[in-house]
Formats: C-alpha cells, sequence, structure tokens
C-alpha cells in the first residue's frame, strides 16, 4: 500500500525499506481486488463473524494499530482461507458472479442469475447462506425476489 | 312565394356525434392508470431500500478485513517514523522520541507523515 514505485521499470526485486518489525508475524495480504470482495462478502461476513466481531469489538476498546494486530491478522487469514475455498469449489461460478458485478458497476440487482448459481454452490459445497440482517419479518429477501421491479434492462 | 308544399323544415338541432368514451370513462381510466404507477412506485421504493440494504450490509462485512490490512501500514509506517526519529535526534540529550504531545493515552493517528 501506498508505496512510491519509479515509473521506470526496476532491474532489481523491490525490496521495502521500512518493513514490519521482526517480532510481528507475517500474513500474506489478501490482494483481492474489489470485485470478487464484493461478491464473496456475504460468506466471508457469515464465515468469518467470530474473528471479525472479535476484531472490531478489540477495535472499539482501542483505536491504536497496535492493538488489534494479532485479531487482524486472524481476519485476513479467515478471509483468505474462504476466498481460496471459493476458487477450489465454486470456480466458475464465482467468476462469472464477480465479472458481472465489474460490468454492472458492481450493482447486486443486475447480477441475480449468477449471483444464485453461486449461492446454490456455496450452500452446497461450503454450507454457507447469504443472508441480509434486518429484512423485513416475512418478506423474501431481496437477493431471492423471483420477479423484482428494479432488474436489468437489457436482456 | 313558398314553393308548393312549403319550405323544408329548418335543421336548427345539434348535430354532435359521439365519438370516444365519455368523460367518467376516461377519468376512471386515468386514474386507474395512475393508481397503478404510484402502486408500482410504491413497491420499488420499498425494493430500493432493500437494494440498499444489501449494499450497506455487503461493505460492512468488508469493514473489518480492510481495516485490518490498513492497520498493519499504519504501525509499520509508524514502526518507521519512530525509528528515523530516534536516528536523527539520538544526539539531543533527554529527547524522547515518538512522545505525544498530548498528556493522554488515546491514540491519535499521525497528523503528518514522510514521504520517502
Amino acid at each position: 500500500m501506498n508505496i512510491f514505485r519509479p515509473p521506470v521499470p526496476e532491474t532489481t526485486p523491490y525490496k521495502d525499506p521500512t518493513p514490519l518489525p521482526e517480532n510481528v508475524p507475517k500474513v500474506t495480504e489478501l490482494g483481492t481486488t474489489s470485485g470478487p470482495l464484493k461478491s464473496a462478502s456475504f460468506f466471508i461476513g457469515a464465515h468469518c463473524k467470530e474473528f471479525n466481531e472479535d476484531f472490531m469489538l478489540c477495535k472499539e476498546e482501542n483505536k491504536d494499530p497496535e492493538h488489534c494486530l494479532k485479531e487482524g491478522r486472524r481476519v485476513t487469514r479467515c478471509a483468505a482461507d474462504l476466498i481460496n475455498k471459493l476458487r477450489e469449489n465454486c470456480t466458475k461460478e464465482f467468476e462469472e458472479h464477480w465479472s458481472c458485478l465489474e460490468y454492472n458497476n458492481q450493482e447486486f440487482y443486475p447480477c441475480r442469475k449468477p449471483e444464485r448459481a453461486l449461492n446454490k454452490c456455496v450452500f452446497e459445497k461450503l454450507g454457507l447462506t447469504k443472508t441480509i440482517p434486518g429484512t423485513p419479518e416475512g418478506k423474501t429477501p431481496i437477493h431471492e425476489v423471483e420477479n423484482p421491479i428494479f432488474k436489468r434492462q437489457q436482456k | 312565394m313558398p314553393p308548393p308544399g312549403g319550405f323544408e323544415a329548418i335543421r336548427y338541432k345539434r348535430n354532435l356525434p359521439l365519438r370516444g368514451p365519455g368523460g367518467v370513462a376516461i377519468l376512471a381510466g386515468v386514474t386507474a392508470i395512475s393508481a397503478f404507477g404510484f402502486y408500482r412506485l410504491g413497491q420499488g421504493n420499498l425494493e430500493q431500500r432493500e437494494l440498499q440494504r444489501e449494499k450497506v450490509w455487503s461493505r460492512l462485512h468488508l469493514v473489518p478485513l480492510l481495516v485490518a490490512e490498513g492497520d498493519r501500514d499504519a504501525y509499520r509506517r509508524d514502526q518507521a517514523a519512530l525509528a528515523r526519529e530516534k536516528e536523527i535526534m539520538k544526539d539531543v540529550k533527554d529527547w524522547e522520541a515518538g512522545k505525544s504531545v498530548y498528556n493522554n493515552s488515546r491514540y491519535r493517528s499521525r497528523s503528518a507523515i514522510a514521504v520517502i
């Protein structure tokens, strides 16, 4: 993040002049772009609920970045684990859904078809469901409405 | 002089043939169409609220992940800045590197960063 890189390609591999201190365990950053992240967001929320809540409670305790490094590493590892699982088990569905999101301004509503395929696959293989908290009782969640008013105009 | 048999009867009655549906029918039709439109609008507003909720929650689920990544970077920068400060101020007596200017332990992010 936010590292200056000269516009001319370097001949030697890049070496961070100010790396993290040695006593902090290393964790591979996720490196996933916004489309796949948005596509996987509800599954990350379902799969990593405990780690995420733990981290946010820790941040509530103290805003110092040093305070929650351990919890943060757990959050990142859990998300990376989920993304890897998605890519192993539902490669095609996942890829179709996030490329649809990228073609549609990262809106969910034009991409219901690939989304349903992905949700089905993830439920069968990983047992995770997409639930939107706060949906009014007795109403179909918006991602399961068969004939919505807002949908893709172009067929 | 009048012609034999008298003049033709003068046609004085209005000649307005019935054209199209009456006013009441048109008004009823307009009302029905508008009512349907407003109903759809209402349904659409409810649906848009749900779409918004979906969008917000998809972002909320990603917050811990992004904050964790940003925190690691912030920590790395803080440590690097501290090391630089120590190196620069090593000859100054009684200098505490990284000491807050506030008499309070609450964390404040740096107000200025060095670009190296």
